[in-house]
């Protein structure tokens, strides 16, 4: 209901949603996150901060950590593009497989591009010394390149891939009816109008390589980096402020860049401003280029094959390139004790915190784009907190925040979730973490498909008596449900293969399996990894697939998703 | 400043989309002749095959037989930047990442003509077009008539051959289209380009062209003049797509010489001033447009006209015109009577005359 005096009124049920949004943002992210610079303000953190600037040794760090990420994104992106590209206007056989297999790191466990990498191309690889009689040094910065490359470049696939799409094809054809020929139409008009995109893959690709810990333990060598640094704080120093420094100085860039990406890079977008597309892309026909794209997609394809294969294989059998005498080992000493608790522990916990996080995006998504009048960029901005955040940076805050009852003048309001003496041994803490990363996957799949739907859908339902609450369940929540499954499915997906943030939270009592995955890699076990990394896998799959199937079945048939009238 | 350069040849081309087992005809053996600085119209339904034909035309599309020829020179081996023409697209296709200045000097900068006199060129026609004071705008900026406007300049401004319109006014509002109509037929006629403009609009056919194209299916159901396609359709199909008409079925026609004709319909004897050539003796039909039908209590006694009887059916007063359905024996008729005197309108259940001059009446095949 429109109100008097221009004042925006919220009914009863968006009242209790947005307040519920802002109590679970403020208590899974916005406190740990105050937490972390309160205790960089301590004294061994706020050396770090001033070392920034001073101490050699801390600006080396912070320089590996830019060096780091601006190469992996520019390659990321640069990979990226072309892969997008190729898929777009270069017709060949394959298209689909090819599509899918650039995806699959996307869901990769982690680990498992590092030690293939490391099997296949390290100094005993199968391939360079196999091979090429060739010892390369993997550990260090060319190692961590070559992985985080291969792991974070589908994200810019994917960007590029929209973006690609949508541009209208009349665009080309209109600038070649002017007399340019391909090379002209590509550099003056196709390029110029991805400028935004590739300003946001590249700043997309350097938020996830800067915060990304796992790589950095296994492959990093003695290349340190601020999320790896942070980590040894805790497990080598144990000394939380020097840790909330480190995370500190990696909170703030991280911060920033993903300002940037979205209220600069996305705004920035020229894409389809006017009509509608129309027409097929104009494919590339020239035998030179076709070959070029062409092998640099076969090249890129082959190399995630080669990986995958790795890893099967070296779960089978008993060292790979070493001893290939085909064995089930390495399950049996998985599943006859070793990692049962933490299977089932990482599953029901991430069982748990899928559908909150999927209904949790969605209510934040409902809220930002229908209901919340002023200020639903600040909401949507504080709803992605969850990713733009480094795990790293979360799991120190949490640690610091929930290893105690937070007490409000000596009564303790909330008690201790994490840490060995919480409550149900830390599992809660987990399971908040697993809730407030994966959620925003769904917030975004959330806000573009409620765009698409005409909100007198909604007011229609008002109009006929429905309150609030029965509008969402009743109309909204079904007209999203294919977001929602997204949402689920990711959210499951993710808080399995979730390291960075977990690792910080793991008490004897409840063991997760992407930690035992790290254990067994610092022990050079890599038959154990690559076993581990498949039964990752296989539970992914195996409860993704029941969980579309659930869905699904429950829900309302839509053919095609009602759009916005012009 | 005619131009005596823009011939335009197309020889039998054809396009087929798909491999053998699901093979579709797009365009099938289209011939035609377009004249230096001539409007023609390629207007058809959706899926007919205009869209392709053009789009052969600019080189977007490769013809599977055929060939295009431009003043004589035949087009296939080049590619659509090779080709001397200019495009304007539905979706108007300005690059949203240039101004308005950069989008219409895009093509002589290509063309490496110097900066003077690009500067030169590009105000010009934005000067012609009312556009000059949007130069430094983007696309998005604009209002859909003044992003048409752009689209028009950026391809009339390297001068081409040949102007190819693809629908360009079909994202405008009615009463842009029309301002649009007589904007894009004005600047035409001054340059003297030869253009093609494909549509399925009937009123932006007739308004627009010298000549029109009529398709269907793939194939040319009608070339014409406006007032020949309008009054001396080939086909029951080009009648019923452009203007609204009555069919009456013929039960005998003979030929009487000098292009007239007797026929019975519905029992009644009529005359008719013309006919079509392609008419065949057994099955034919009668149109009569519902405007040149006039209606009134008693018989017309001009022993010019035919006659006829039918009761009023329905009837709709607009104003300016009234609107009759009639059932007769010649079958159901709807006539138009212009400016009518309240008086003399037959009401609702009456017995009404309808007559209508034997030159307002055209013979053609039934199929």
């Amino acid at each position: 209901m429109r109100s008097n005096l221009g004042r925006a009124k919220y009914d009863l049920f968006t009242k209790i949603a947005l307040g519920l949004v802002i109590f679970i943002i403020g208590f899974l992210i916005i406190l740990p996150l105050i937490n972390i610079l309160v205790y960089a303000g301590g004294s061994s953190g706020s050396a770090i901060l001033k070392g920034s600037i001073s101490d050699f040794v801390t600006r080396s760090i912070i320089w590996n950590t830019i060096k780091l990420g601006v190469t992996v994104a520019t390659l990321g992106t640069f990979f990226g593009f072309i892969l997008a590209y190729t898929q777009v206007r270069v017709e060949f056989r394959g298209k689909k497989i090819l599509h899918i297999i650039n995806l699959i790191p996307i869901i990769s466990p982690p680990f498992a591009f590092a030690t293939a990498v490391i099997v296949l191309f390290g100094r005993s690889g199968m391939i360079t010394r196999g091979i090429f009689d060739w010892r390369p040094t993997l550990y260090g910065f060319s190692g961590l390149v070559i992985v985080l490359t291969l792991s974070f470049f589908p994200i810019a696939y994917m960007n590029f891939l929209g973006m690609l799409r949508s541009l209208d094809p009349a665009l080309d054809e209109a600038g070649l009816s002017l007399g340019a020929n391909r090379w002209r139409v590509f550099r003056t008009i196709t390029v110029p109008m991805l400028i935004p995109g590739f300003a946001g893959a590249f700043l997309l690709l350097f938020i996830e390589s800067i915060a990304d810990l796992a790589n950095p333990l296994i492959i990093g060598g003695s290349y340190t980096v601020l999320a790896s640094r942070a980590y040894m704080a805790i497990n080598g120093d144990y000394d939380i402020s020097l840790a909330a420094g480190y995370a500190s100085l990696l909170l703030l860039p991280a911060l920033f860049v993903f300002l940037i990406q979205r209220y600069w890079a996305q705004k920035k977008s020229v894409i389809s401003v006017t009509g509608k597309p129309s027409g097929r892309p104009i494919l590339v026909t020239s035998f030179g280029m076709r070959f070029l794209l062409l092998s640099f997609t076969g090249l890129m394809t082959t190399l995630i094959v080669l990986i995958y294969t790795t890893v099967i294989i070296g779960a089978f059998v008993q060292i790979i390139g070493v001893n290939n005498e085909i064995t089930l080992d390495h399950f049996r000493y998985l599943l006859g004790g070793f990692a049962n608790g933490a299977i089932k522990t990482t599953t029901f916990l991430a069982l748990i915190a899928t559908p909150l996080a999927g209904i949790f995006g969605m209510l934040t998504a409902w809220l930002v784009i229908r209901k919340v009048k002023r200020g639903s960029e600040a909401l949507d901005f504080l709803g992605m907190l969850g990713i733009a955040v480094p795990g790293t940076v979360i799991g120190i805050g949490y640690a610091i925040t929930y290893n105690d009852p937070l007490k409000l003048g000596g009564v303790t309001v909330f008690p201790q979730v994490a840490g060995g003496a919480a409550l149900l041994g830390g599992s809660i803490a987990i399971v908040m973490v697993y809730i407030i990363r994966s959620s925003p996957a769904g917030q975004r799949s959330g806000i573009s498909m409620l765009q698409q739907i005409d909100p007198s859908i909604e007011e229609a339902s008002a109009s006929l008596g429905a309150s609030g609450a029965k509008t969402f369940r009743l109309v909204t929540l079904p007209l999203i449900s294919g977001a929602f499954l997204a949402g689920l499915l990711y959210a499951f997906a993710h808080s399995m293969t979730t390291l960075s943030p977990i690792i910080f939270l793991v008490t004897p009592d409840t063991s997760i399996l992407t930690q035992k995955i790290l254990a067994e890699a610092d022990q050079g076990r890599y038959g154990n990894v690559f076993a581990l990394c498949c039964i990752l896998i296989v539970l992914i799959l195996v409860i993704g697939g029941l969980i579309n199937y659930f869905v699904k079945r429950n829900q309302v048939s839509i053919d095609r998703p009602m759009t916005r009238s012009r | 400043m005619k131009s005596s350069e823009g011939k335009l040849s197309l020889v039998s081309i054809t396009k087929e989309f798909g491999d053998t087992q699901e093979k579709v005809i797009a365009v099938n053996k289209l011939s035609l002749d377009i004249e230096p600085g001539e409007f023609v119209t390629l207007l058809g339904p959706s899926g007919c095959g205009k869209t392709t034909a053009l789009r052969m035309i600019a080189g977007f599309e490769t013809p599977t037989s055929g060939k295009v020829l431009l003043d004589g020179v035949d087009l296939s081996s080049l590619t659509p930047d090779k080709r001397p023409m200019g495009m304007v697209f539905q979706s108007y296709a300005l690059f949203p990442h240039m101004t308005v200045f950069d989008n219409v000097a895009y093509g002589l900068r290509v063309k490496k003509m110097s900066g003077a006199s690009i500067k030169e060129a590009v105000s010009e026609v934005l000067n012609s077009m009312s556009l000059s004071h949007l130069a430094n705008r983007a696309p998005n900026q604009l209002s859909g008539g003044q992003q048409q406007r752009v689209a028009l300049a950026r391809a009339m401004v390297v001068r081409p051959k040949l102007l190819l319109f693809d629908e360009p006014l079909s994202n405008l509002d009615a009463k842009l289209r029309a301002q649009m109509r007589t904007e894009i037929r004005s600047i035409q006629r001054k340059m003297g380009i030869t253009s093609i403009f494909v549509t399925h609009d009937q009123d932006e056919a007739m308004s627009l062209s010298d000549r029109i194209v009529v398709m269907r299916n793939a194939v040319v159901e009608q070339v014409g003049t406006p007032e020949e396609i309008y009054r001396r359709p080939a086909s029951v199909f080009v009648a019923d797509f452009i203007g609204r008409s009555n069919f009456l079925k013929v039960e005998s026609a003979v030929t009487i010489g000098d292009k007239k004709a007797q026929i019975v319909v519905g029992g009644n004897s009529m005359k008719v001033a013309s006919y079509s050539d392609n008419l065949r003796s057994d099955k034919s039909v009668l149109l009569v447009r519902p405007e040149s039908i006039q209606v009134s209590m008693s018989i017309n006694s001009s022993s010019q006209v035919n006659n006829g009887e039918g009761i009023v059916e329905n009837l709709v007063f607009y104003g300016n015109h009234v609107e009759y359905t009639l059932e007769s024996n010649e079958g159901k008729i709807i006539a138009v009577v212009s400016d009518p005197v309240y008086e003399e309108i037959v009401p609702i259940g009456k017995i009404a005359n309808y007559s209508f001059d034997p030159t307002r009446a055209w013979l053609l095949p039934l199929t």
